[in-house]
């Protein structure tokens, strides 16, 4: 129950709905006794031979206005409670987005997609359970079992009550219990599923294998054992699950059975008419309901609370990089200076980056080369600011990076990532994302700067071609392209491209460089390649070896230092030679 | 996906999948007849209950007669019936499952074994998690059909209908009376269906929308925060959030307006009607007071079952569409090439003939082109090419993993299309480039499904390809558990295996993948001592990266672009000074380079 007071909060905030839900609630449960009520009054009419038709139209058509009131009263009820309830979800929803988008990479780095996935679906939805089916229940059952009871004692007998009562916590235990166990062995079932998830997901990946062995048949059969499994487990929560119906009928058997029993006695007694017996057993089937709801709250609730603290520890997390107070919020336009003397990703471990000394004027082109894992993404995720260099300092246009807000920093520099990523929205859109009011012709232009615009006027669509599952799919060369045009578009003080020229051909490299050259004059820019190509022309190429400067110069002092660039220059250079099939071109 | 598989996404129609899905329960036919008569019996049972109490009331409790035996007889009865019905009605709903489970498990096996007859054709263009997804998702989907549709319904109307034989038992009269209470709970559900099909699809595809927006952004979140979207992301996502909530709330509406209220209302309205119909009646004669509480406690029971029922229908609309799909692919037809003709020839020596083979995946553009060699007994004949030269095609075609339309490839002298798939696959020894390893144990990764291999088999051939002392130094040994893909173990060894594998089957001819990825030095060596003696007396085609490897081959053809541009030994190639010679100075990581690179 503690869930309840955590969520407090959200019930203080709609406290109106929540309030007025409950109101409405209570009052059905009320008036759900009158029908009973009249049953029996009905039955002692006809028992005593007193019921006149005036009797019984009166008190039919109470009934009727009862059935409508209560029509609506449910109606009611539902949007005031189960209304604040998805509207949680939403705020929930929202305020982990939010989180999300303020999250630096470390942290969707420490976590799976998937987790951060099933806590904003699943868990969110658990919480949402709570603050709608939760109150539901736990309102109803105490108001409609409360009501019945106190009827039943009040206008009956309360000796007959407490004798019928006693099967019926039988059944809110046995439910909790099934509840619990059903829990248990549902999560096992899903286990079992996943692991045949797991059995597809490897015979699909393996087929080539189990072609070349000829052992589709044998296959077959162990993914039949592995199904085998799925049936046993589910067959374990059908055990339980078939428990309920029978459980519940046997129990509010008996409670029938008792007060039959005992009743007729009280009868005999003259302790109590038939009609007073009538309507007890149908005040008796209204308990139901409410012990039902009973056991299951104890389920929803825990749960609910279970879902609750991973969302609020998610929410929790901290922001890691941060504006610094009094950061400035002018847009940097200058030099970059780097003076990195040392940066771990953690401490204790190798420096990623060492001894990085470099001064880059404003409008010059900067190469950085070496191998994987030499540092040349996190060289340029430094000025990015993706995490802060404490050992050291970037000078951009005179002033440490941190001197800026992230912002105002981020406002000055494209980037184009390793990993092309592309969302599933229109080519255009995908261009425009930095700006999304862009017209036409710029997206355009954009494109034709990064070589991609004869590739999407080919597509049936043009710029209006969805990305992805959905649409098209783009190979490797197109969403590398199409990233630079969302670069480019930016039209940004620093442009960074981290081999973003690995996956087009050399003639579509060359061009978009010649375009690269032409649009930036006047501004930074900075390229990691593993083809060298796509860095002769910089005015500054630096070789990195893990973490530190091994060669600097232009291509031509390079060239002449006869050390790793020329050396990988030259083997490249034949490779395209082979790629062409020997021929030059 | 390519235009061949674009038809596999569209959903079967309605009334075929419906009774596609009937056919599937066939084969359970006796389990469900003795479900069904559990069904009734404790149904019956259940049912039974009130009318003993009616006895009781009008009998017995009305008129003041108390006889001890025929009470105790009654009461005895009315507490058996209750733990018969509870008792039948376990084993009903348990065997309404277990057969809803084993159809499930029959659909699965169905569409997974069709999946694996098909050809490599299909594997190469349709994308895997797609047909994970189909294979297992979607056919839970259907499960929900089986197990809380279907079952819920055929025990819910049996209830129903035996709550109306009572009534009928009861008073005729009255029950006919009754009878107007179906057409209106038909109404309601036919509403409450046309409209929640609607309203959940809504709701169901902004849901997706929303994950898939959240989904992407979790992945995106550098491109977001680097270019500074993050205010307008949470923008979009705010209002698909917004979106999804306003279907949500519609159907909660439509939950209030339709569902438990209008059940309530009409239950409310039929207590009207009986108590009507016994108070009229009781003005002119007089009426059992034990029939009116046995209609007044069976109406309390009518509703339940309607209430559960109108909730599951919209389950029913959502699993349909994933068993359309599923029957989709089960009936694709790109099944691999079999065996044509009558004879049934065996691979006796390994001769390997290729004439004039042309060949093309798209039907436009060859990827091979008038490919024509032969490899001797025993020979060994090295592939060299650039990648998308037409190696794999080459093995692709002789693993008879796709079909030729031009040319022929001879084993033996005798066509390929000739010879039974076990034939091939037994003889042919193909070792991948990617050694794919699958979870189990390492004697299970050299034995895979072969009973015929003997635990000593598995030591020799792991002995043979020099990987039996890595696996010895193993704590658990031959026994050490391989993870998901083998993940645990490095690539060099996963090679060792995967050749462990080949040998342990002794085939005549040996295919070979070279590793493009570079095999830590430590097992290099081992890899290519291995290799040597693989090859040793069979016929052999090698796909090569690494030249070196290749020198004592007594063929070697040079692809590019799908032709053979060069042919001959390693020292004939070199002195041509062609491609080959290029290759192999790029290998040797030469210090002329200079002298041959042109620009």
């Amino acid at each position: 129950m503690r869930v309840f007071k955590d969520l407090m909060w959200y019930f203080k905030l709609e406290k109106w709905n929540y309030g007025g839900g409950i109101l409405v609630l209570a009052l059905v449960s009320l008036l759900s006794l009158f029908p009973p009520y009249i049953v029996g009054v009905i039955v002692d009419h006809i028992d005593n031979g007193t019921l006149t038709e005036g009797i019984l139209f009166r008190l039919m058509f109470i009934l009727f206005i009862l059935a409508i009131v209560v029509y609506v009263l449910r109606y009611i009820w539902r949007i005031l409670i189960f209304g604040p309830a998805i509207r949680l979800a939403r705020l929930l929803r929202n305020e982990l987005f939010e989180h999300f988008s303020k999250m630096s990479q470390s942290f969707f780095q420490k976590r799976r997609t998937g987790d951060l996935m099933a806590h904003s679906t699943n868990d969110i939805r658990a919480v949402e359970q709570t603050a709608g089916v939760g109150v539901l229940t736990l309102i109803d059952s105490i108001t409609m079992g409360g009501f019945v009871i106190i009827t039943m004692a009040l206008t009956i007998s309360w000796e007959l009550t407490l004798i019928a009562l006693i099967p019926m916590p039988f059944m809110a235990l046995a439910v909790n219990k099934y509840g619990t166990m059903l829990h248990k062995r549902f999560s096992k079932a899903q286990g079992a599923f996943s692991s045949l998830n797991d059995k597809v997901q490897e015979s699909m990946s393996g087929i080539r294998v189990t072609k070349t062995f000829g052992y589709e048949e044998e296959e077959v059969a162990s993914f039949k054992k592995e199904s085998d499994h799925v049936v046993e487990k589910n067959v374990q929560v059908a055990k339980v699950d078939a428990l309920f119906d029978p459980t519940i009928s046997i129990i509010v058997g008996f409670s029938f059975f008792l007060s039959i029993v005992f009743g007729a006695r009280y009868v005999v007694l003259d302790e109590l008419t038939i009609g007073q017996l009538t309507s007890f057993t149908v005040y008796l089937g209204l308990l139901i309901w409410p012990m039902l709801a009973f056991g299951w709250l104890f389920n929803i609730v825990e749960r609910g609370r279970a879902s609750y603290d991973r969302v609020s520890n998610l929410l929790k997390v901290e922001q890691d990089i941060v504006d610094k107070k009094n950061a400035i919020t002018v847009v940097p336009e200058g030099d970059l200076q780097f003076q990195i003397n040392e940066f771990t990703y953690k401490e204790g471990e190798d420096a990623t980056l060492k001894d990085i000394y470099f001064h880059l004027h404003r409008g010059e082109t900067l190469g950085i080369a070496g191998r994987t894992g030499s540092g040349k993404t996190t060289l340029i995720k430094s000025l990015l600011r993706d995490f802060d260099i404490k050992n050291g300092n970037v000078l951009f246009a005179g002033r440490p990076l941190d001197d800026y807000t992230i912002d105002a920093l981020r406002s000055s520099i494209g980037y184009v990532p390793q990993d092309h990523f592309l969302f599933s929205a229109t080519i255009a859109d995908n261009i425009a994302f930095a700006k999304p009011d862009a017209s036409y012709s710029e997206i355009i232009e954009a494109a034709k700067l990064a070589a991609i615009h004869e590739d999407i006027s080919r597509f049936d669509e043009g710029y209006e071609t969805i990305v992805g599952e959905r649409g098209v799919t783009l190979s490797g060369g197109q969403k590398q392209r199409i990233s630079i045009a969302r670069a480019i578009l930016a039209n940004p003080e620093v442009l960074i491209l981290d081999d973003s020229l690995s996956a087009v051909d050399a003639k579509t490299e060359e061009q978009i460089l010649q375009s690269l050259r032409r649009i930036r004059r006047g501004k930074t820019t900075l390229i990691t390649a593993h083809r060298l190509s796509a860095i002769k022309h910089a005015d500054l190429i630096i070789v990195l070896d893990q973490g530190e400067i091994m060669e600097r110069g232009d291509h031509q002092a390079l060239m002449g230092q006869k050390g790793w660039y020329k050396q990988m220059y030259e083997h490249q250079q034949l490779e395209s030679l082979v790629e062409r099939g020997g021929m030059s071109s | 996906m390519i235009e061949r598989h674009k038809h596999l996404l569209i959903p079967l129609p309605q009334k075929t999948v419906f009774s596609r899905l009937l056919s599937y329960a066939k084969p359970h036919w006796k389990w469900l007849v003795i479900a069904f008569l559990l069904l009734i019996g404790g149904t019956s049972a259940q049912i039974l209950g009130p009318i003993i109490i009616k006895v009781f009331i009008d009998d017995y409790l009305t008129p003041r007669i108390f006889d001890l035996q025929p009470l105790l007889f009654l009461g005895v009865t009315y507490i058996m019936l209750y733990i018969l019905a509870a008792v039948m009605n376990y084993a009903q709903l348990l065997s309404f499952q277990k057969i809803a489970l084993k159809i499930i498990q029959q659909l699965r096996i169905d569409v997974f074994s069709k999946v694996e007859r098909l050809g490599m054709s299909f594997f190469d263009q349709f994308p895997t998690g797609g047909l994970v997804s189909r294979i297992t998702n979607d056919t839970e989907q259907v499960k929900e059909l089986y197990v809380s549709v279907m079952a819920v319904f055929i025990q819910n109307i049996v209830f129903l209908i035996g709550i109306f034989v009572a009534m009928f038992a009861l008073n005729v009269q009255l029950a006919l009376f009754c009878l107007i209470i179906l057409p209106m709970i038909l109404v309601i559900m036919q509403l409450y269906r046309h409209f929640s099909s609607k309203y959940y699809a809504e709701m169901s595809e902004k849901l997706s929308q929303l994950n898939a927006r959240l989904n992407e952004s979790i992945q995106g979140m550098t491109i977001i925060q680097v270019f500074r979207q993050e205010r307008r992301m949470n923008r979009d996502f705010q209002k698909t959030n917004q979106e999804h909530h306003e279907a949500w709330f519609k159907s909660i509406k439509l939950d209030g307006l339709l569902l438990r209220p209008a059940v309530d209302f009409i239950s409310i309205m039929a207590l009207v009607l009986v108590l009507s119909f016994f108070g009229i009646t009781s003005l002119n004669s007089p009426v059992e007071i034990g029939v009116l509480y046995a209609f007044v406690n069976y109406l309390d029971r009518f509703f339940e079952p309607v209430n559960q029922m109108m909730q599951r229908l919209s389950i029913f609309q959502q699993a349909m569409i994933s068993a359309g799909r599923v029957f989709r692919l089960m009936d694709h037809d790109e099944i691999a090439p079999i065996k044509e003709g009558e004879s049934e020839p065996k691979i006796g020596n390994g001769e390997i003939e290729f004439k004039d083979v042309t060949f093309s995946y798209d039907g436009k553009q060859n990827v091979l082109k008038n490919i024509t060699f032969t490899v001797k007994e025993g020979e060994t004949l090295a592939l060299v090419g650039h990648t998308g030269s037409g190696k794999s095609s080459i093995i692709n075609l002789l693993m008879r993993f796709y079909k030729i339309k031009q040319g022929d490839i001879l084993l033996d002298g005798v066509n390929i299309k000739e010879y039974e798939d076990q034939e091939l696959r037994e003889k042919m020894g193909l070792v991948l480039q990617d050694p794919f390893l699958f979870v189990g144990d390492i004697k299970h990764n050299i034995r895979l499904f072969d009973k015929r291999i003997s635990d000593n088999d598995i030591v020799e051939a792991a002995k043979f390809v020099h990987a039996h002392p890595f696996i010895n130094r193993l704590p658990k040994g031959y026994e050490t558990p391989v993870g998901e893909r083998g993940s645990t173990f490095s690539s060099g060894q996963r090679q060792l295996l995967s050749f462990a594998r080949t040998m342990a089957k002794n085939p005549k001819i040996l295919i070979l993948d070279e590793a493009t990825a570079n095999v830590d030095t430590e097992t290099e060596t081992e890899i290519q001592a291995a290799l040597e003696k693989m090859r040793r007396g069979r016929t052999t085609i090698a796909i090569a990266h690494r030249l070196s490897t290749i020198k004592d081959a007594d063929q070697i053809l040079v692809l590019h672009q799908g032709e053979i541009v060069e042919r001959g030994t390693h020292q004939e190639l070199l002195q041509q000074q062609g491609l080959y010679h290029k290759m192999y100075l790029l290998q040797q990581g030469a210090e002329k380079l200079e002298e041959i690179t042109v620009e």
